[in-house]
C-alpha cells in the first residue's frame, strides 16, 4: 500500500463512515475501480483498518463531547438512583443503550458470515443500489407520513423503536448498506425529524464503532503490522479530521434537506459499478 | 417477574466466561479456534445491563417509590 493509496482510504473512511452512502461499500468498490490489489485479511491492512475507524470513533466523540458529557451523567445519575426519570438526556442515553443492543448481538455473530459478500463487486453495487431505493422509499413515506401525524421529538421515541433502529443499523453489516442511511430511515419512519433521526443516528454508530476499534487495538500491535505503524497513525488523524467535517456537514445538512441527494449519488455510482463488475471490467 | 433480570444475568456471566476460556464457540469466524474477547465483552456488558435492570426492577417495587 502506497501512502497516495493510505491517504485516499483514510479520507473514503472518514467520509463515507458518516455519510449515508455505506463505508464498507466504498472500500470495497473504490479499490476495484482504481485497480488496488488489497489483501482484507493481511494483518498490515487489518491495523491499517483498525486506525482509520478509532480516528472516525474519536471525531464522533469530540463532536458530540457535550452531549456523550450530559448523557453520561443522566445515566450514571439513573443507576445510582435507580429508576428512570422524565430527564430528556437520560431517556436518550437509555434508548441508546437499547439500540446498540441488536447491533452489538447481531455484529458480533454476522460479521463473519457476511463477509463473503466482500469479495464480488456486482454483489456489493447491488446492495448500493438497494440502500439508495431503501432511502427514496424511507422519504417518500415520511412524507406521506407528515401528511396526517406531527413528528415526535427523540426523548419521546418508545423503546421498541429504539430497537427497531438498532435492527436498522445492523443492516449496514452487508456492503453497500450504510449504516446511517438505514437508520435515518428508521428513525424517521418512526417520526423523527430528519435533524433528530440523524443526531440519534449518529449517537448510536458511536458506541459501536468505537467498541469495535478498542476491541481490535491489540491488531495494531502485531509484528507484522509494525511496517504500516506511520500510514496507521497518519491515517488515523486524516480519518479523524474527514469525520468531524463529514458529521458537522452532515448535521447542518439535515437542518434543512434529506436523504435523497445521497440516494441519487448511491444509484450512479452503484448502478455504474454494477455494469462495470458484470462487464467483467472490475472484479 | 424479579426473577427475569437474574436469570439473564447469570446466564450472560457464564456464556461470556465460556467466550473467555475458548469453550464456546458458537457465531465465531471459523479460524480461530481460542478464547473470544470480542464476544465475552459483549456477554459481560449484557450481564451488567440485566443487573441494571433488577436494579430498577428492586427500586420501582418499593412501597412509597
Amino acid at each position: 500500500m502506497t501512502w497516495l493509496q493510505a491517504m485516499l482510504l483514510a479520507v473514503l473512511q472518514g467520509a463515507s463512515e458518516l455519510f449515508p452512502v455505506s463505508s464498507l461499500g466504498h472500500t470495497v468498490l473504490v479499490p476495484a475501480l482504481l485497480h488496488w490489489k488489497f489483501d482484507r485479511s493481511e494483518p498490515t491492512f487489518l491495523a491499517f483498518v483498525v486506525a482509520l475507524h478509532l480516528g472516525t470513533a474519536l471525531a464522533l466523540v469530540v463532536f458530540y463531547r457535550s452531549d456523550w458529557t450530559r448523557i453520561g451523567r443522566a445515566l450514571g445519575a439513573s443507576v445510582v438512583r435507580g429508576s428512570l426519570s422524565d430527564d430528556a438526556d437520560e431517556r436518550i442515553g437509555w434508548l441508546l443503550v437499547v439500540g446498540t443492543i441488536p447491533v452489538a448481538l447481531l455484529g458480533a455473530f454476522l460479521e463473519h458470515p457476511v463477509r463473503r459478500f466482500f469479495g464480488s463487486s456486482a454483489l456489493v453495487a447491488g446492495f448500493l443500489i438497494l440502500n439508495a431505493l431503501v432511502m427514496f422509499a424511507g422519504e417518500a413515506l415520511r412524507r406521506r407520513e407528515t401528511a396526517t401525524a406531527s413528528a415526535q421529538p427523540l426523548a419521546s421515541l418508545p423503546w421498541a423503536g429504539a430497537v427497531q433502529v438498532g435492527f436498522a443499523q445492523s443492516a449496514a453489516l452487508l456492503p453497500g448498506i450504510s449504516r446511517s442511511g438505514a437508520s435515518i430511515v428508521a428513525g424517521l419512519l418512526l417520526r423523527l425529524t430528519h435533524d433528530d433521526a440523524a443526531r440519534y443516528s449518529f449517537l448510536l454508530a458511536t458506541p459501536v464503532i468505537v467498541a469495535a476499534s478498542l476491541l481490535e487495538i491489540p491488531k495494531l500491535f502485531e509484528p507484522q503490522a509494525h511496517g504500516v505503524l506511520a500510514q496507521s497513525a497518519v491515517g488515523a488523524v486524516v480519518a479523524a479530521l474527514t469525520a468531524y467535517a463529514s458529521v458537522a456537514f452532515l448535521t447542518r445538512w439535515f437542518h434543512a434537506h434529506d436523504l435523497r441527494p445521497f440516494g441519487w449519488y448511491c444509484l450512479i455510482f452503484g448502478s455504474l459499478a454494477l455494469a462495470l463488475a458484470l462487464a467483467k471490467v472490475i472484479s | 417477574m424479579k426473577a427475569l433480570p437474574v436469570a439473564l444475568a447469570v446466564i450472560f456471566f457464564i456464556v461470556a466466561a465460556l467466550y473467555l476460556i475458548g469453550i464456546l464457540q458458537i457465531g465465531v469466524s471459523g479460524e480461530a479456534h481460542g478464547p473470544h474477547v470480542k464476544h465475552a465483552v459483549l456477554f459481560a456488558v449484557l450481564g451488567i445491563l440485566s443487573l441494571v435492570w433488577m436494579r430498577f426492577q428492586r427500586t420501582s417495587a418499593r412501597p412509597g417509590r
